[in-house]
């Protein structure tokens, strides 16, 4: 876990560019959706590869990448293209549900605290501030040792951890709504909260929040293969491309293949996803300013 | 102005408190103990009644509402025990580390601003420009290559491939004194500190660039380029200051994570600072460690977020210029 | 029972041990310690035990350098210097210059006699100490039972962590100097192997008076009774010993010693090349590297045996899937050993066939490991009720899938490769296994408690006592003992305590071949296979001698070794016999 990134994603508005037109995605993020999409085209067909990621043949260790086996081969004598192929569901599944996990308990803390105020956010800000300085990687590591080793339970380590950041967001914007003329007509007019905060609130608070769960989609996949490769991840032989890593340092001498492959997956999705993000926010703030 | 600190160091003990608790609960619930912890890689097993011994030995037989008042009464008077390894002060534990840490994270955020700044500058001088747009897609791919598998492809390459720098660890195993010394640490160092450099470079060069671009067209900036400055000149005097201002907010939130060390680039090169002996510590179960740590890492992180909460209150030329006059 | 007139008093347990591990694996060649003989040489083993690997003695050879500097490598930092709480291998390692146990075990695993001899009373629970009278500590005043005394009340102490020598004086009486060299020391009960207890280092009581013992000085900086002396410790960076100027008996070949702290093997393999080590460990990949290496050829040479330490999957002989021992000895026949001998672990492991590894004193070569053989493990399957009566590809029986969780502790690349491909070959017979690697701390905890189905684990012994009983009596089950499988067999269980109590050697080691029979029949867990250990040793260092407790923890082993000088040097010296580990 690259401690800097956990702070959220690269500050500033990305490329202002003029050229691209309110509402629509740039060249560059729909290029991004195209590899999003390849992969989930990738991850529906792995299963056809499940058997041959897991056959375990002890005379082919550690071969070099060939005509038979592309990527090489593991310490195991596994096929690594196989394994990188059926590690994509399972990163893109934990990645896009920790994110989901992540938005929600944000959002709604958030949202909470925001429109609420007083006692409420002062509390809840505070429980906002207890995670955001709490060790990250020592909670992961006490989750991992309560809970049996299952992609749940990486799912929801790394959403309870993440919140923070959405959940501050969230508050922010709901704090800039709150007190806009249609909310106030609705409260008026006798709305009841929840209604007003899903009706008009989420409406306006939607848009960056994609934009957030896109990225947290990128980080949670990063996170995902970090935890993995400090071998408090994924259980084996469940491949993932961080647990495919993990055995790489070991190997470093003989098997620069083991690092090279899965460590492109992962930069690959990892990209598409930050650069989809980073497409969509462009996109959001564009239509935002033309209303 | 110190009413506002006041209230903000007020709102730190609530904070500090709930995780301190949360520490300290998660740690005595979590299955282990630092007797199970003994012996990894031995094979030893001790027998039940040893185990028993050392159970009691540690207070680990005591409530747990017990072990956190004494553990806290004594932190009050900043004693913070010893550790269950190898019966040392924690603090002269924490102070082996610390200066590792310190140099690798020190010399990567040094590293970071040398770039990120001259950078940020020059790029948002012209948005959209070539270099602009070069460096932002290059920034971007940075900040998406996973930490742990760029180390693993810069040790693949400059230290099996090439031979050019050492796979691991803090100097070679003579260490020498003089000019020859040096560069021997120095070569150790390159890898993790490039390694820590390029991911937080996105998030520096961005900031600037986009906090340059805003303000190169406002009137003061226009203002003193009429007064006779060179384009430059008024980017750097002018617009740039106003880029120190989030700049400080994100040294803020950047600062303490520099302190406690990165676990995995440490853990990856061999680096003997205060990210690998948090990680030791938890696999060892040594609570009186791990606490400290835990503790200190997050007084700094709420005390360096109020100094920067501060230092960009003082450094916002609104505020500043409001309490001159 | 002593024999006083060598003025050696050897316990006979100790001499009759000795003749046994003669008896089952004939293969050393010295029936007595001799250590002025001047030629000892490896003489290959019986085809029976059929290693691949011989053994190294090179101490009859004459040492032909004195002088310079030894620079070892440590693993990790030891934790402290104190010898009574020391935990782990680096302490071990570097105490053995400083401080003189007092008894040793030579590379033939006999009990020989260290700081002190000692006689038994006829009913096994006495023992009397004479310290050697030239036995002084570093500033010259004399080891005392005093010492002694206090080091084993210290070990006792239930203030003072202990976790090595504790477990050994569990049945402890009572402790008392009967003079200023003498001391005696009472045990509850007649114990077999008690002798070993006393491989034993001392602390110097006066250093500790007045003193809180887990921070004393002297944990950091110990006090010398030994050949070398302490002089420096940098953390995380180096220990340096010297010569003890008022060393007494046995002296070491150099004049300094330096322990670096190298924790990556990679880095104390490029430091061995480049000639700023002596000596480090090589892991299965590191030793193919190294093999084929020429600039670790031109400098060094590979050291391999096998010791006393092995692997096996732990199964929880109470869980209603492996209480039947036709199940167990069906999951034995289900991993192929043969093939994680030849490819994960390169052809230098051993298969086993019961809780001893082949080199120990009581294993029998006679008792064959079950073969790999999935065919006759389904039939067994079947007969014990697991079938798949739903044809989902599981076997079942009343209702109950035969699934289980396998723990593994992480970071061991050994057992998780092994657990993986267990676990594939099971798939294909029917079974479920589901890898969990659960970090050491939880894991033992796991496992000391015997809350799990099945877990991979490793043995590792640095002494040859063989004795079964704490780990394999019923009555050792948890939370009492160590018998973490919950394994249970009265006639095991009797033979084991005859065993305990028997003093005489030949009559134990029968016992013992009885019981390996049933082990293997019985299969409580699934023995595995025994893995050789590897080691870059540089052409300087001369005098090694391997034996099944390593080459480390045994007198005189490193103490022994000698600077065989510069290359092509005068004092360069092709050893007498060529072995087969020099390559």
């Amino acid at each position: 876990m690259n401690e800097a990134a956990a702070a959220g994603f690269p500050a500033g508005r990305a490329g202002s560019s003029a050229r691209s037109r309110p509402g629509r995605l740039s060249r560059s993020a729909r290029g991004a959706l195209a590899v999003v999409a390849f992969l989930w085209v990738v991850a529906a067909v792995s299963p056809l590869f499940s058997a041959r990621a897991a056959e375990i043949r002890l005379n082919d260790r550690l071969l070099a990448p060939s005509r038979a086996h592309p990527f090489g081969t593991d310490d195991l004598g596994r096929d690594l293209l196989a394994r990188v192929i059926a590690a994509t569901p399972i990163s893109l599944a934990i990645g896009t549900t920790a994110a989901a996990v992540s938005v929600l308990i944000g959002f709604s803390v958030g949202a909470t605290a925001g429109w609420f105020g007083g006692m409420v956010d002062l509390v809840l800000s505070r429980l906002v501030e207890v995670v955001l300085c709490f060790p990250v990687l020592f909670l992961l590591l006490a989750l991992a040792a309560f809970l049996p080793p299952s992609p749940l339970t990486v799912i929801f380590a790394i959403g309870l951890t993440t919140w923070p950041g959405d959940a501050r967001f969230a508050r922010a914007e709901i704090l800039k709504t709150r007190d806009l003329d249609y909310t106030r007509a609705a409260r008026s007019a006798g709305a009841s909260t929840p209604r007003i905060l899903v009706r008009h609130l989420l409406p306006v608070a939607a848009p960056p929040l994609l934009v957030s769960a896109a990225f947290g989609v990128g980080w949670a996949i990063l996170a995902e293969a970090a935890l993995s490769f400090l071998g408090v991840g994924l259980p084996p032989p469940m491949a993932s491309w961080g647990g495919i890593l993990a055995v790489a340092p070991a190997y470093i001498e003989d098997a620069w293949w083991i690092a090279l492959f899965p460590g492109l997956a992962l930069f690959a999705t990892v990209s598409a996803y930050n650069l989809l993000a980073a497409g969509l926010r462009e996109a959001t703030t564009e239509k935002s300013v033309n209303r | 102005m110190t009413r506002y600190i006041a209230r903000r160091l007020a709102f730190a003990v609530p904070t500090l408190a709930g995780i301190v608790v949360l520490v300290f609960a998660l740690l005595h619930l979590a299955p282990g103990s630092p007797v199970s912890a003994l012996g990894e890689g031995s094979g030893r097993r001790v027998s039940q009644q040893a185990a028993h011994e050392m159970q009691r030995l540690y207070g680990l037989d005591r409530p747990l509402p017990e072990r956190f008042a004494r553990w806290i009464s004594r932190v009050a008077r900043l004693d913070f025990g010893e550790s269950f390894v190898d019966h040392r002060p924690v603090l002269a534990r924490i102070g082996e580390a610390l200066p590792y840490t310190l140099v690798l994270n020190g010399l990567a955020l040094l590293l970071t601003l040398a770039i990120a700044v001259p950078l940020g500058v020059a790029a948002g001088g012209r948005p959209e420009g070539s270099l602009d747009r070069a460096s932002s897609a290059i920034l971007f791919a940075l900040y998406s290559l996973p930490a742990f598998w760029a180390a693993l492809l810069l040790q693949t390459l400059f230290s099996v491939k090439l031979r050019w720098l050492p796979l691991y660890g803090v100097a070679s195993d003579l260490p020498e004194g003089g000019a020859a010394g040096f560069l021997d640490r120095a070569s150790h160092l390159v890898l993790p500190v490039l390694c820590l450099t390029y991911g937080s470079l996105a998030f520096f060069a961005r900031l600037i660039r986009s906090s340059v671009a805003e303000t190169r067209n406002a009137d003061y900036v226009l203002a003193a380029r009429a007064r006779g400055l060179s384009r430059r000149q008024a980017l750097w005097k002018h617009a740039f200051r106003n880029a120190l201002i989030p700049l400080v907010t994100l040294l803020g939130l950047v600062l303490p994570g520099l302190l406690s060390g990165s676990v995995i680039i440490e853990r990856i090169f061999a680096w003997p600072g205060l990210g690998r002996l948090y990680f030791d510590s938890i696999l060892s179960r040594d609570y009186p460690v791990i606490l400290a740590l835990s503790l200190l890492g997050a007084v700094s992180t709420l005390v360096l977020t109020l100094v920067a909460d501060i230092a960009s209150a003082v450094a916002d030329p609104r505020v500043r210029d409001g309490s001159i006059s | 029972m002593a024999n006083p007139r060598k003025g050696v008093l050897l316990a006979s347990i100790a001499a009759s041990l000795a003749a046994g591990i003669f008896l089952s694996s004939g293969c050393r060649d010295k029936p007595d310690r001799a250590p002025s003989a001047s030629t000892r040489s490896a003489t290959p083993r019986p085809a029976a035990v059929a290693a691949p690997l011989g053994f190294l003695d090179e101490s009859g050879l004459a040492p032909a350098g004195e002088g310079g500097t030894l620079r070892r490598r440590l693993s990790g930092d030891p934790a402290t210097l104190n010898a009574v709480m020391q935990s782990g291998l680096p302490e071990q390692e570097v105490l053995q210059y400083v401080s003189r146990n007092l008894l040793d075990l030579d590379s033939q695993m006999k009990v020989v006699p260290g700081l002190a001899r000692f006689t038994v009373s006829p009913d096994g629970r006495t023992f009397l100490f004479t310290l050697r009278d030239d036995a002084v500590w570093e500033d010259g005043t004399p080891v005392r039972a005093a010492d002694a005394v206090f080091t084993i009340r210290s070990i006792v102490d239930p203030k003072i962590p202990s976790p090595v020598f504790r477990s050994v004086f569990d049945g402890l009486l009572s402790v008392y100097a009967t003079g200023e060299k003498t001391f005696t020391v009472r045990f509850r009960e007649t114990y077999a192997y008690r002798s070993m207890s006393f491989v034993l280092p001392l602390l110097p009581e006066r250093r500790f008076a007045k003193k809180h013992f887990l921070s004393a000085p002297d944990n950091r900086a110990p006090f010398s009774n030994g050949p070398y002396r302490f002089v420096s410790w940098k953390p995380q960076q180096e220990i340096v010993l010297e010569r003890n100027p008022r060393a007494w008996g046995e002296r070491g070949h150099f004049d300094r010693i330096v322990f670096r702290i190298l924790p990556e093997d990679s880095v104390a393999y490029r430091s061995l090349l480049a000639g700023n080590l002596e000596e480090t460990r090589l892991d299965s990949t590191g030793k193919g590297r190294a093999a084929q290496d020429p600039e670790f050829a031109a400098c060094c040479r590979l050291v391999e045996y096998f010791d006393l330490g092995w692997n096996y999957i732990a199964l929880n002989n109470r869980s209603p899937l492996f209480a039947d021992a036709r199940v167990r000895r069906a999951l034995t026949m289900l991993l192929d050993r043969a093939a994680i001998v030849r490819n994960l672990f390169q052809g230098s492991a051993r298969i086993l066939s019961g809780p001893w590894a082949p080199d120990s004193a009581v294993y029998d070569a006679t008792v064959s490991p079950l073969r790999f053989d999935p065919a006759g493990a389904a039939s067994l399957l079947d007969a014990a009720g697991w079938r798949d009566s739903n044809g989902n590809g599981v076997r079942d029986r009343g209702g109950r899938e035969f699934a289980f969780d396998l723990l593994v502790s992480t970071g061991t690349t050994a057992g998780r490769q092994i657990d993986e491909t267990f676990a594939a070959e099971l798939a294909r017979a029917g079974i479920r296994a589901t890898i969990r690697p659960v970090e050491w701390a939880a894991f033992s905890e796991r496992v000391d408690a015997g809350d799990f189905e099945a877990a991979s684990l490793a043995w590792s012994a640095s002494d040859p006592n063989p004795d079964p009983y704490p780990f394999w009596h019923s009555s050792q089950w948890p939370p009492h003992g160590l018998n973490s499988e919950f394994y249970k067999n009265a006639d095991a269980d009797r033979l084991m305590e005859e065993a305990r109590a028997e003093q005489d050697e030949s009559r134990r080691t029968a016992i013992y071949h009885r019981l390996h029979r049933i082990f293997r029949d019985d299969a409580p867990v699934i023995f595995v296979a025994t893995s050789s250990q590897k080691f870059g040793f540089s052409r300087r260092v001369r005098g090694l001698v391997t034996s099944p407790l390593g080459m480390f923890g045994i007198w005189p082993g490193p103490l022994g070794w000698w600077p065989a000088g510069e290359e092509g040097g005068p004092a360069a010296r092709p050893p007498s016999s060529p072995s087969p580990v020099l390559r």
